[in-house]
């Protein structure tokens, strides 16, 4: 009997040697944890769905924790190991199901990546195009202005050149002011104001200008060369002026649209040092205006 | 009542005090080699970094199980030789598990900031951008 109360001892002690081994204690909490660990992992729909044969596995573990509590009671070591490696097992198959369900999500975000990636693209295409095609339209309207100020330059040009042909027998350039007609001395005698018959043929075809062109104004203007006196002079350019005026008005043209002015030895166009520049100076000038509108006074020497 | 059962383990303890030589059962090579290969594996998978707990309880259980079978009781070498599988599968698990949320949390992040961007870059781009996303729960 010593014997045997000696060998139950020795297995006490082996007993207590493998409770502080396992870190699990060896009672029934042993179970009832497993149990509990097999039961959450089996309502967890992912488990089921993304760790299988983890479940049977832990599944199996309870059954057979659960048959050696049944033959060797709660508290023999095989019980709680079994009970111990089905909980861990149903523990490991919640964390390969939260694995998977992670590995799925980033797939999916993969995807939605995908999916802003190409509709930024195609944003940035769409805008890209849009851009294009308004630079295009701008680029026509460009050109089509730029068409436009040129065949207005044409039509001006081209009116200009008209009238003058119009006028040929009449010296005659175009100016800011306008078109400018000359009319020198041969058709004055020397101190006179009196139109010379010789005129005639020139006025004719002024007048007939302006009733061409019922639109437009004319201011004539009179000058002398600097030979005499500046106030004999500028009344002698105001008469020769006035004169040119009357035999346009009595041509037909209404006395509205003219307008007569002398202004002396000024604005010369020549030097008045020989016979032949102050013949150059002594001149009517009729500045002929653009359409509709006035005509912009005298500025300066170098117009015209 | 003494068992055999009962007579081996005494035999057995006597053995591991040194007093007399026992011819008990072999030990649990195999299991302790699946042991350690399960310890690799979650080493391998970063699980002293993840699953530091039970990462060290495998390894702990398995320094167990080698002292438990040089002292020859192989019965509970190959129990703790299995639990240190199961606790270093759960440590690979875990690990592997948790990496794969941290994916999870840097994608939502990136989408946030594609989305933010896409919304600066055109504003008639893509809609508002999708709330939060929660973490899974855990186990």
């Amino acid at each position: 009997m010593l014997t045997t109360t000696f060998k139950i001892g020795i297995v006490a002690i082996a007993g207590l040697a493998i409770a502080a081994c396992e870190t699990r204690p060896q009672t029934s909490n042993a179970i009832e944890d497993a149990r509990a660990a097999v039961q959450a992992a089996s309502s967890d729909p992912n488990v089921a769905k993304f760790a299988p044969t983890e479940l049977a596995r832990a599944r199996n573990l309870l059954t057979n924790a659960e048959g050696d509590a049944k033959d060797k009671g709660a508290k023999d070591p095989n019980t709680a190991n079994y009970a111990y490696l089905a909980m861990q097992m149903a523990h490991i198959a919640e964390q390969h199901a939260r694995e998977q369900v992670a590995i799925q999500r980033v797939k999916a975000g993969e995807a939605e990546r995908q999916k802003i990636l190409l509709a930024a693209r195609e944003n940035e295409a769409n805008s890209a195009l849009s851009q294009a095609r308004q630079a295009q339209v701008a680029a026509e309207q460009a050109r089509n202005e730029a068409q436009n100020a040129q065949s207005e330059m044409a039509a001006a040009q081209a009116e200009a050149q008209r009238l003058a042909n119009e006028l040929q027998n009449v010296k005659s350039s175009q100016t800011s002011r306008g078109l400018v007609l000359t009319l020198n001395d041969v058709l004055f005698d020397t101190g006179r104001a009196e139109l010379k018959p010789g005129a005639r043929r020139t006025l004719d075809e002024i007048a007939q200008f302006l009733n061409e062109h019922p639109d437009r104004r004319v201011q004539v203007e009179g000058f002398t060369d600097s030979q005499g006196a500046d106030g004999y002079n500028q009344e002698l350019s105001q008469k020769r002026a006035d004169a040119v005026a009357t035999a346009i008005t009595q041509r037909g043209i209404d006395a509205q649209r003219v307008r007569a002015l002398g202004y002396g030895e000024e604005f010369p166009v020549a030097s008045n040092a020989d016979a032949g520049s102050r013949q150059l100076n002594r001149r009517v000038e009729i500045i002929v205006g653009n359409q509709n509108e006035p005509i912009p006074e005298r500025t300066g020497r170098d117009v015209p | 009542m003494i068992t055999l059962n009962g007579i081996r383990n005494g035999v057995c303890f006597s053995v591991a005090f040194g007093i007399i030589a026992c011819a008990s059962a072999p030990p649990p090579v195999e299991k302790l080699t699946i042991a350690k290969t399960s310890i690799e594996r979650a080493d391998q998978a970063r699980a002293g970094q993840f699953a530091p707990v039970e990462l060290n309880q495998a390894r702990a259980k398995l320094t167990a199980a080698q002292t438990a079978a040089d002292k020859h009781d192989q019965e509970l070498a190959a129990r703790m030789a299995d639990q240190a599988d199961v606790d270093a599968q759960l440590a690979e698990s875990t690990a592997r598990a948790k990496q794969q949320e941290q994916l999870v949390t840097e994608m939502d992040a990136s989408l946030r900031d594609l989305r933010d961007e896409t919304l600066r870059r055109n504003s008639s781009g893509a809609g508002p951008s999708a709330p939060q996303p929660q973490t899974p729960p855990q186990q």
